[in-house]
């Protein structure tokens, strides 16, 4: 005899079946948000007259010689190092500007402590499209407009308030008692912030990193107001190049948006799981 | 060295208009083990953290070794805690642990492996050296917290309730562990608890707070024996003393108590401090001064409670106790007996007081009237 219920033919059908919504369900939503992906990286390999002969075929030839042109011939070796620079210094100022800010709202109890935090946290409420005249008028004045620096003042200001915002959740939950240890062992506050709450905090730290990599990689808006130059343009500028007033040259525009975002690929490949334990951490005890 | 010398101790939180430590005055000698013991909020964590200079003090001073530490910052007191949480470093080994706090005082690197390996030898840490906390069971964690304490060789201890998050058996264990250690190594210690079982076996004296106040200083057994007031009788031992409202009055032979229907001659054990008690006070019977047969018998200092009827009867194993209803009163009163009790719910009993051991209380201040000593 057996103990349970046999498993039969029909029952396993009953079984997809009950489960079908759910896959139907993911399988829309993979082709959705990857088809374009994998279009544009086919196109990538494909000249633009190949292109518009058959929009949806297959590359074949490949051409990887593509890469090449648009890395020495389309300027995009100066674009990628651009955003490079500005990117990787504005990250890193925010992660060390915005730890910082968070560890200090998140363990002192000071005087203003909380309109500190809401002029910080107001930054968030602003888009960008409101600040964007005000920010060139003051960059001009500062002699920062059409600089990569002046870029990077301007991220790093726009960014701080997310980034505290994350930060000072995963902090808070840092118990006083390891900071009360670590004064009572003889460390300052300063130390107290590099050797304690920076390693604790790596999971929200490497949550902040991607998120603000992913977003200022991609930034347009400012870049496009606040750099006129040609050899200041970063990424998302330069793909822009491709789509002239009256052609548009799609096969290297693919190429582009691939080189663009193959940084992005590779962070967040590697970074995903941890980004998530930071964003959740604290949400379940 | 490592006196401790707190002077009329205050502190009152931001935004609070009540003070959580209300004057406190305590001097705890150089290698004594005192343990700060009350109920929660009563303050005695607060007077232990401005010790340790985590807490800034209101008002008064402490001093250690006659040096007064109020303006001195935590660092530079050479006092070590143990936190209830432990408070480990996550990211840190054992080792790193054990090793943070030396490295900071600029410790030689091979001293710093000395004193960790010989603190992690004494505590059973050795194998464990090389794993994070949370690969480490909680009586494990406890160690390092304690190592942590002991390699820095501080003037003075500062125990947070550290046992409290362990288990019962591990508590005990524990417990004798930190005593030990404790009394070999000879340095000063403050432990902060609500225990009183804790307080009772681990403690050369114990201070009880109530709201911020030293309500009594003393050796564990003479402040058991001698409660200061109800809050203390009631505080320490369990189950609590048993406190019943007594009329008292003037008779022929001196003063008299009634309880229920019963009165007994006060003169034996009190002094004559019962005539200002406006014919009211509380008596104090501990659980284990109620008998059911004269533990002395002819002796006219054992005296019998009004008529008894048992209400519950809880079996601990090792003793029993008996919950009674007393004729003519309303507060239910227990008695500690013997295992081999045959008292069953519902049955009449005649329960018998030790007075030498009974205690008078003002009913107004709750204060104790002082025994006769003769």
């Amino acid at each position: 005899m057996n103990a349970g219920p046999m498993v039969t033919p029909a029952r396993l059908w009953l079984a997809y079946l009950r489960r079908s919504p759910l896959l139907v369900f993911v399988l829309l939503y993979t082709v959705v948000s990857g088809g374009p992906f994998v279009w544009v990286a086919a196109m990538s390999l494909r000249t633009t007259p190949e292109i518009f002969a058959s929009p949806y075929a297959l590359p074949a030839p490949l051409h990887f010689e593509k890469f090449a042109d648009a890395w020495t011939r389309s300027n995009y070796g100066t674009y990628f190092w651009n955003s490079t620079i500005v990117v990787v210094t504005a990250v890193a100022l925010l992660t060390i500007i915005g730890a910082m800010v968070a560890h200090a709202l998140a363990r002192f109890h000071f005087r203003g402590n909380r309109l500190v935090r809401f002029v910080i946290l107001s930054g968030m409420i602003l888009p960008p499209q409101l600040v964007i005249l005000s920010l060139f008028q003051i960059l001009v004045e500062l002699q920062l407009y059409n600089t990569l620096t002046g870029l990077i003042v301007v991220y790093v200001a726009g960014h701080l308030a997310m980034t505290v915002y994350i930060l000072e959740g995963f902090f808070a939950q840092i118990p006083q008692d390891l900071f009360d240890a670590a004064r009572l062992d003889g460390y300052s506050d300063l130390e107290i912030f590099w050797r304690i709450t920076l390693p604790i905090g790596t999971p929200a730290l490497f949550t902040t990193v991607t998120l603000n990599f992913i977003i200022l990689w991609n930034e347009f808006l400012y870049a496009v107001v606040l750099l006129t130059d040609d050899d200041k343009r970063t990424l998302p500028l330069g793909i822009m190049h491709f789509m002239g007033s009256h052609q548009l040259d799609i096969g290297m525009l693919a190429t582009g948006l691939m080189i663009a975002i193959g940084p992005i690929i590779l962070l967040y490949a590697f970074f995903s799981e941890t980004m998530i334990k930071g964003m959740t951490a604290g949400a379940v005890r | 060295m490592g006196e401790v010398a707190i002077h009329v101790l205050c502190k009152r939180y931001d935004g609070s208009s009540d003070f959580a430590v209300k004057g406190v005055t305590l001097t705890v000698t150089d290698g004594e083990f005192m343990v700060l013991l009350g109920p929660s909020g009563c303050g005695k964590s607060s007077v232990l953290r401005m010790i340790a200079g985590l807490e800034p003090i209101t008002s008064g001073t402490v001093a250690i070794d006659g040096r007064i530490m109020n303006a001195v910052p935590a660092k530079d007191r050479d006092i070590a805690m143990v936190f209830q949480s432990y408070a480990l470093y996550p990211h840190m080994d054992v080792f790193n642990n054990l090793a943070f706090g030396l490295r900071r005082r600029g410790v030689a690197r091979p001293d710093i492996e000395r004193r960790v390996n010989a603190v992690a030898v004494q505590l059973g840490l050795d194998p464990y050296l090389k794993r994070k906390p949370h690969a480490l069971s909680g009586g494990q964690r406890q160690r390092v917290a304690l190592g942590r304490a002991i390699v820095r060789e501080p003037k003075v201890f500062l125990f947070d309730e550290p046992l409290s998050n362990l288990d019962a058996a591990l508590r005990l264990t524990t417990r004798n562990e930190l005593i030990r250690q404790q009394r070999e190594i000879g340095i000063t210690a403050i432990y902060v608890t609500h225990d009183q079982l804790e307080a009772m076996t681990m403690g050369h004296r114990i201070c009880i707070m109530d709201k911020g106040e030293v309500v009594q200083i003393g050796a564990p057994l003479e402040v058991y024996r001698n409660p200061a007031n109800t809050f203390v009788a009631k505080f320490l031992g369990s189950p609590p003393m048993n406190l019943l409202p007594v009329s008292t009055d003037a008779g022929p032979d001196g003063y008299r108590f009634s309880l229920g229907g019963t009165t007994w001659s006060a003169n034996a054990w009190v002094a004559e401090k019962l005539g200002a008690l406006g014919g009211q006070a509380l008596i104090g019977i501990r659980p284990e001064d109620l008998f059911e047969v004269s533990p002395r018998p002819g002796d006219a200092r054992v005296v019998p409670l009004p008529a008894a009827t048992v209400a519950a009867v809880e079996a601990l194993g090792a003793e029993t106790l008996v919950v009674l209803t007393l004729e003519g009163v309303t507060q239910e009163v227990i008695a500690r007996v013997g295992r081999e009790t045959k008292l069953r719910p519902g049955d009449a009993a005649a329960f018998l007081v030790d007075t030498v051991a009974m205690h008078v209380f003002d009913t107004t201040t709750t204060q104790s009237i002082p025994r006769r000593r003769d």
